[in-house]
């Protein structure tokens, strides 16, 4: 696929800014996110190409704005969903009760 | 627990990580004890430390280091360090010829066993893009020069075979024991993007 | 389903999910063999970058036979044949202003190549 994870060779994207002395994660939600998705991947229903696949079928722009477990984190929703396992419906309610704090 | 204001104004991210954890928890997809494990594993057990020791022993035993370069997975296995991610390692012997450096231009393939989970730079589009067609101008953001009679040598890691760098073992290190020596490889040096520290650069080595 | 339970977590990663297939795959080229890279545009999954479509490098390495990411992502077919690290010179991928000393190498598989 031509997307914008295809990098290699690309002009204008900045400097590389490696931060020192860096934490494993920056945020909890990446800690939840890497693991779900080794989790979810144990389950057997897709391949890490296909994971890396589903990374890959991000909409270019988005793709290039969003971080690496972001990546993860849509990659892994989109194989949820195309597996049957959860709905973009269930997903959509399941977030508007956290966020009001219906539910944890 | 639930706490309103605790929730009220979480971004979109954070929201749907917490969606899918509780959805596929109420499911019996995923057992959340398995998930701390796995988090425990990456953020606290495995890591850079692993790599170093496999550089220091290929510095002080020679035969060590030639098993390591003619079939890194067993040897690096000597040491315990294998599994996910590391399957299939490749070791790369850097020298005054040729310098080597490994990127993954496609996505962020990387050795666990031995360097523990990328750096967000190392998963960066600029990494990502610039390693391969300007590899001294990446180096030198990283505060390394070369010499130009030095052949770069840049691994883009597209298959499931994992690269390490075994860097040059320091001058002045002469006499050092293993553990000591382990203190020297940097992380960045067995990426490539780095060099080891020199013996002076350590306060609590000799 | 498999579900992943905690007291698994170290024996699963310890395991690993190697891409290496125990199999023996007629190998199309050995190390010291140009070849030429397919240019292609598939939009299914590839691990073949586009900087490197069309380009001719060097067989340095031959790793073994391993699946075939791109049809392995489509269908899940393993499809094993043969990986190869191949090398090219800076000077082919990026033209003339590029170093004349330093190389890219890539791991690809026996459907990327032809002989050159």
């Amino acid at each position: 696929m031509n997307g914008a994870h295809d990098l290699g060779g690309m002009h204008r994207l900045g400097p590389i800014n490696p931060e020192s002395n860096e934490p494993v994660f920056h945020q909890e939600w990446e800690r939840r996110c890497f693991a779900l998705t080794l989790a979810c991947g144990f389950l057997g229903e897709w391949n890490l190409d296909m994971s890396r696949r589903a990374r890959e079928r991000m909409h270019p722009a988005k793709y290039l704005q969003t971080s690496y477990y972001e990546h993860w984190l849509i990659g892994l929703q989109t194989l949820l969903v195309e597996k049957g396992l959860l709905t973009e419906e269930e997903i959509a309610r399941r977030m508007s009760e956290i966020g009001k704090g219906e539910t944890s | 627990m639930s706490d309103r204001h605790e929730h009220a104004h979480l971004p979109d991210t954070v929201l749907r990580v917490k969606a899918l954890e509780s959805l596929l928890v109420e499911k019996g997809l995923v057992d959340p004890a398995a998930l701390d494990t796995l988090i425990e594993t990456y953020e606290h057990k495995v890591g850079p430390r692993n790599g170093s020791r496999v550089v220091a022993r290929a510095w002080s035993d020679p035969d060590f280091k030639q098993r390591l370069l003619r079939n890194a997975s067993a040897a690096i296995a000597e040491l315990g360090f294998t599994g996910r991610q590391g399957e299939d390692m490749v070791v790369l012997e850097n020298s005054e010829k040729v310098h080597n450096m490994v990127v993954c231009t496609l996505c962020s393939c990387y050795p666990w066993p031995v360097l523990g989970l990328p750096p967000v730079w190392y998963k960066s589009a600029p990494y990502r893009a610039r390693a391969v067609i300007d590899p001294r101008g990446v180096l030198k953001e990283f505060g390394v020069e070369l010499p130009e009679t030095t052949e770069i040598r840049v691994w883009d890691s597209t298959a499931e075979v994992r690269y390490l760098v075994l860097p040059m073992r320091p001058r002045d290190s002469e006499g050092m024991d293993e553990e000591a020596l382990a203190e020297l490889v940097t992380r960045d040096s067995m990426i490539g993007t780095g060099l080891p520290l020199s013996p002076s650069q350590v306060p609590s080595s000799k | 389903m498999r579900v992943l339970r905690a007291s698994d977590v170290g024996k699963v990663l310890l395991k690993g999910g190697p891409a290496r297939v125990d199999t023996q795959v007629p190998a199309k080229f050995k190390p010291g063999d140009e070849v030429v890279t397919r240019n292609m545009s598939p939009e299914g999954h590839t691990r073949l970058p586009r900087y490197a479509r069309g380009r001719r490098g060097v067989v340095k390495r031959h790793h073994g036979v391993f699946i075939f990411p791109d049809t392995h992502a489509a269908n899940g077919d393993k499809n094993p044949q043969n990986l190869y690290s191949v090398c090219f010179t800076a000077r082919e991928l990026w033209g003339e202003p590029a170093s004349e000393i330093d190389k890219v190498n890539i791991d690809l598989w026996d459907d990327y190549l032809d002989r050159a």
